[in-house]
């Protein structure tokens, strides 16, 4: 169910002195040809991968059914985590159709995908009174496993990660069993507890979407509208469950349209702020006030706008050591918003740069993630866009009608029966738009590649999760698209002399297990990047916690600095360049756990899969009870293509109860060619059985 | 002076305009509100404005330099309701809902993207009234410009071209005047909106060839077919200002009277 509008503009005219507009000829950088017959960096996987299902949009059957199918072209979302503690990043997709599943794409280490979502338990979670619309992945409990929140219209689910491969219902339990009518979640640790409190924007008032009992629930107007769902906080006890804390921490005061929420310390003072995007009006800004609460500081740092933000997500663009903040809002020939590239100016406010940076018209936007994919460290876009792409027809002038119809001399108007809004039929709106691929010049301005890449799909983008599914050391990208099928773009990056990059996965026994909120500062040569571990941002879909970095033609990082949610300092370094680090909390290096550099760049030779052993245990002949797991390795170079599936194989075993591979493996273990070497013949390997501990 | 520019702009046969109040007091008010707006006084401004207008509601002066206050005093729905209020006692005045459209335009930059559209459509409503009223080349050239503002799904940039054209012919009647490059830039660019890219360059050029030191014909002139494109767009984006500051219609005849002290006005 869904509803987004976005329209009109265009203006009069006049001038008797006006003053034309310079127009600056699309410049063309050094190093970026305009006909570059390189072969393109991503190559669209989906359907070898097995994720190739589309996604069906709600349908309703009430006395509004008609105008709120219009509407209803979301809930197309991704989200990304290891829920089995493998190693490798697995998918969660979600479906709105009553009919539809969600899936579970268990990531099987060859760029292949098992949906794993029916054994799990969390596959059928569309009914008549609840459609899937986001999901994030969360670890509520503290136990090392992300467990499972489904943002719905409706009521939202909560799943506890059992840690076999199932989910439990823990809604009820949780205190989480609310209609919400969320269209995001996000969760971060906003009072430093140690805990993850969850953040759910609301899009519809709390109304039976499938059932109303009253035609008043739409927006009431384009660009003040105040009658949404608003924003809820629910604190995380700490005991598995949640209290409504959205009064109390000061957020009750927006009662807007929310359509995203992203988290990030924009004043580095240790606790996270919060930036609201909103449809029909303005997006909020509140800043933690590290007692608990916040402040509401729209007006001074971000100013009031009328437009109709889609999506929040953080970055230092400029790796000026501040994060700042990519909104999406909706620009096309009948209504010119522009994105917002809020840069941080340091001292409270923003200033949008979206015009100077010509990140300003990606048409009716949706996610857009930074992301760095060429590692010249420097932290590039990716913007997905268009809301229907159906017929010819084009239902701008339909709802233009209405508008004029329903408006005052003044533009007033009360839009919010819905029977008031035209019915979408089978009319386009904004639709067929492009995708696209910004790469971050010198944190000055940005220039679109997405054609050169291949990653220019013109279908009706949502959702954006970004996270390196082949741990290849390159960051690939899962697309969730409204009524179509998902991309899945592999990045072939040639790794090389300028394409250098380091990654950390963090993890704490002391805050969040996964560090939600952590910042790394990594300088080389002079220069320092900073990343965060973000809980959720960017709209309809979650990326992977893991922090990667671009380092370009630096061979190592001069040093790390990680600021942990609790507050510690963790300083780290020289690191060498092209490996995957694990840092716990309070804890010395163990040394990297994964490195692609041991792998030919451009080869098919890769980490294959990391995970527990699908055949049974055998006999324990009394010793303490393990669990097996098996770490392969694809064939490189000659070997590749021969169909022998696998150069090197280690299965461990460890004790059960253990949980990820991360928790145990230790760092010489993985993708170390001490350990494997990958140039020796395929049978000597595989099979190889190891005692760790 | 004002008469001479009234008399440029009106060649159809006009009806009589409302008894004007005396002429003084109108000039008076006026003076008043100069001297208040370059003292920052800008409400003072506006209620002596507001007078000189009331004397004189088909000036163009007066209600030009109004607004330009309004627009620095940011109080775009006073003069909403000024002009409400002027036209409904000024049925037959043409240039007051010429203003009265201005003044919707005035606050587009101001509003929300869907509030534009909605303000853009009653500027539109005011401005052909006015050339109900009386068809002059500026109220011509602005209703056709204004709807070179509106998407092209709407299909109204054909009759933007249609009122431009009137605009055209009318100028190739009148003494030349500066500010007639403009109808040369608006009309190319309602022929390249409307897919006539030949017709366009053609028009520009001709523009140029009679004002060869204006810049937006030259632009148009010199720009590839690539960059016409972004070129032409630019100028109609409803987020940034345009300027409905009239000053230059006057500003021509002084300079004109200036070089001749000495030459006859032209009257009526």
């Amino acid at each position: 169910m869904m509803r987004r509008t976005r329209f009109l503009l265009f203006a009069v005219l006049t001038p008797l002195s006006s003053t034309l507009a310079v127009v600056s000829a699309t410049a063309v950088f050094a190093g970026e040809k305009p006909s570059d017959s390189r072969p393109p960096w991503f190559e669209e996987r989906a359907s070898s991968a097995g994720v190739d299902v589309p996604h069906r949009n709600r349908t309703f059957d009430n006395p509004y059914a008609e105008i709120m199918q219009g509407y209803t072209a979301l809930g197309a979302s991704a989200a990304v985590a290891d829920f089995d503690g493998d190693g490798l990043p697995d998918l969660y997709v979600t479906d709105s159709s009553q009919e539809g599943r969600n899936r579970l794409w268990r990531n099987q280490g060859d760029f292949t995908f098992q949906d794993v979502a029916g054994k799990a338990g969390v596959a059928r979670l569309n009914d008549a009174r609840n459609a899937s619309a986001d999901a994030l992945w969360f670890d509520y409990d503290n136990d090392a496993r992300p467990d499972l929140f489904v943002v719905r219209f409706g009521h939202s689910l909560l799943f506890r990660n059992r840690g076999d491969g199932t989910f439990q219902d823990v809604t009820r339990k949780a205190g989480l069993d609310d209609r919400q009518n969320a269209i995001c979640a996000i969760a971060f640790d906003y009072d430093r507890d140690g805990w993850l409190d969850l953040f759910l924007g609301r899009y519809f008032s709390d109304v039976d979407l499938f059932d109303p009992d009253t035609p008043r629930f739409f927006p009431e107007n384009m660009e003040t509208a105040q009658n949404g769902g608003g924003l809820r906080l629910y604190r995380n006890r700490g005991d598995g469950t949640f209290e409504d804390a959205t009064s109390e921490a000061g957020l009750a005061s927006h009662s807007g349209w929310t359509l995203d929420l992203g988290h990030a310390d924009f004043d580095n003072d240790g606790d996270d702020d919060l930036y609201l995007a909103a449809d029909f009006g303005t997006d909020r800004f509140f800043v933690n006030n590290g007692d608990g609460s916040f402040s509401d500081r729209t007006e001074e740092a971000i100013g009031i706008d009328t437009k109709k933000g889609m999506n929040v997500d953080w970055g230092d663009y400029d790796n000026d050591g501040l994060l700042d903040v990519y909104v999406t809002n909706i620009t096309d020939d009948y209504m010119r918003e522009g994105n917002f590239l809020w840069r941080n100016n340091g001292d409270g406010t923003f200033y949008d740069v979206a015009r100077e940076t010509e990140t300003y018209d990606t048409g009716w936007g949706w996610a857009g993630k930074f992301l760095d994919y060429d590692h010249d460290g420097w932290l590039d876009l990716y913007v997905v866009n268009g809301w229907v792409s159906a017929g010819q027809e084009s239902y701008v002038p339909v709802i233009f009608e209405m508008l004029i119809r329903e408006a005052d001399d003044q533009g007033q108007m009360d839009l919010s029966d819905v029977r008031k809004w035209p019915a979408m039929g089978k009319r386009s709106l904004s639709g067929y738009q492009k995708s696209r691929l910004f790469h971050n010049r010198g944190g000055q301005v940005f220039v679109d590649q997405a054609s050169r890449h291949g990653l220019d799909s013109s279908r009706d983008g949502r959702g954006i999760a970004v996270a390196d599914f082949d741990n290849d050391g390159r960051l690939d990208l899962f697309v969730s698209n409204a009524g179509a099928g998902p991309h899945l773009f592999r990045n072939r990056r040639p790794l090389g002399e300028e394409a250098h990059w380091i990654a950390f996965e963090l993890r704490s026994p002391k805050s969040n297990r996964f560090a939600v909120g952590a910042q790394v500062r990594v300088e080389t040569g002079g220069r320092t990047q900073l990343r965060f571990v973000d809980g959720g941002n960017g709209f309809a879909s979650q990326s992977s916690t893991r922090i990667h970095v671009g380092l370009g033609s630096a061979q190592q990082a001069d040093s790390v600095e990680i600021r942990w949610p609790s507050g510690h300092r963790q300083s780290l370094g020289p690191l060498p360049a092209d490996r995957l680090y694990r840092v716990t909390e309070g804890q010395p290096l163990e040394g990297e756990v994964g490195s692609a550099q041991d792998v030919p760049p451009d080869s098919q030779a890769g980490l294959l899969r990391q995970g527990p052993l699908d055949r049974p245990d055998p006999p324990n002949h009394g010793r303490p009870a393990h669990r097996r797991h098996i770490t392969q390795y694809r064939p490189a170079g000659p070997e590749a293509g021969r169909g022998l599936g696998v150069i090197g194989a280690s299965v461990v075993e460890v004790p059960l109860g253990s949980k990820s591979p991360l928790e145990w493996l230790p760092a010489q273990m993985l993708l170390r060619s001490d350990h494997f070497d990958l140039s020796r013949p395929v049978n000597r390997q595989v099979g190889k059985r190891e005692r760790l501990r | 002076m004002l008469l001479i520019l009234l008399l440029l702009m009106t060649p159809a046969a006009s009806p009589p305009l409302p008894a004007p109040a005396a002429a003084s007091d109108a000039e008076a008010a006026y003076r008043q509100a100069q001297q208040a707006r370059r003292e920052g006084d800008l409400e003072g401004a506006m209620e002596a404005f507001e007078k000189a207008v009331r004397a004189q509601p088909d000036s163009l002066r007066f209600a030009s330099e109004y607004r330009m206050t309004v627009i620095e005093a940011e109080a775009f729905d006073r003069a909403l309701a000024f002009f409400e209020e002027l036209t409904a006692e000024n049925p037959e005045s043409a240039h007051a809902f010429l203003n009265y459209g201005y003044a919707y335009v005035d606050k587009i930059p101001a509003a929300g993207s869907i509030t534009q559209v909605l303000l853009a459509n009653n500027a539109l409503k005011h401005f052909t009234r006015s050339v109900e009223i009386r068809p002059t080349w500026i109220g011509l050239y602005t209703r056709g410009s204004s709807y070179l503002f509106w998407p092209k799904i709407f299909n109204r940039a054909p009759l933007g071209v249609a009122d431009l054209e009137r605009a055209y012919a009318m100028q190739t009647e009148m003494a030349k005047q500066s500010y007639h490059s403009r109808v040369y830039v608006s009309l190319g660019d309602g022929y390249f909106k409307t897919d006539q890219p030949k017709k366009a360059r053609q028009v520009w050029r001709q523009g140029l060839e009679e004002f060869p030191s204006d810049e937006a014909l030259k632009q148009r002139v010199e720009a590839s077919d690539e960059e016409l494109a972004q070129l032409v767009d630019s100028g109609y984006d409803p987020n940034v200002r345009v300027s409905t500051d009239l000053r230059e219609l006057w500003r021509q005849e002084q300079a004109d009277k200036a070089s001749a002290p000495n030459q006859e006005e032209d009257r009526p």
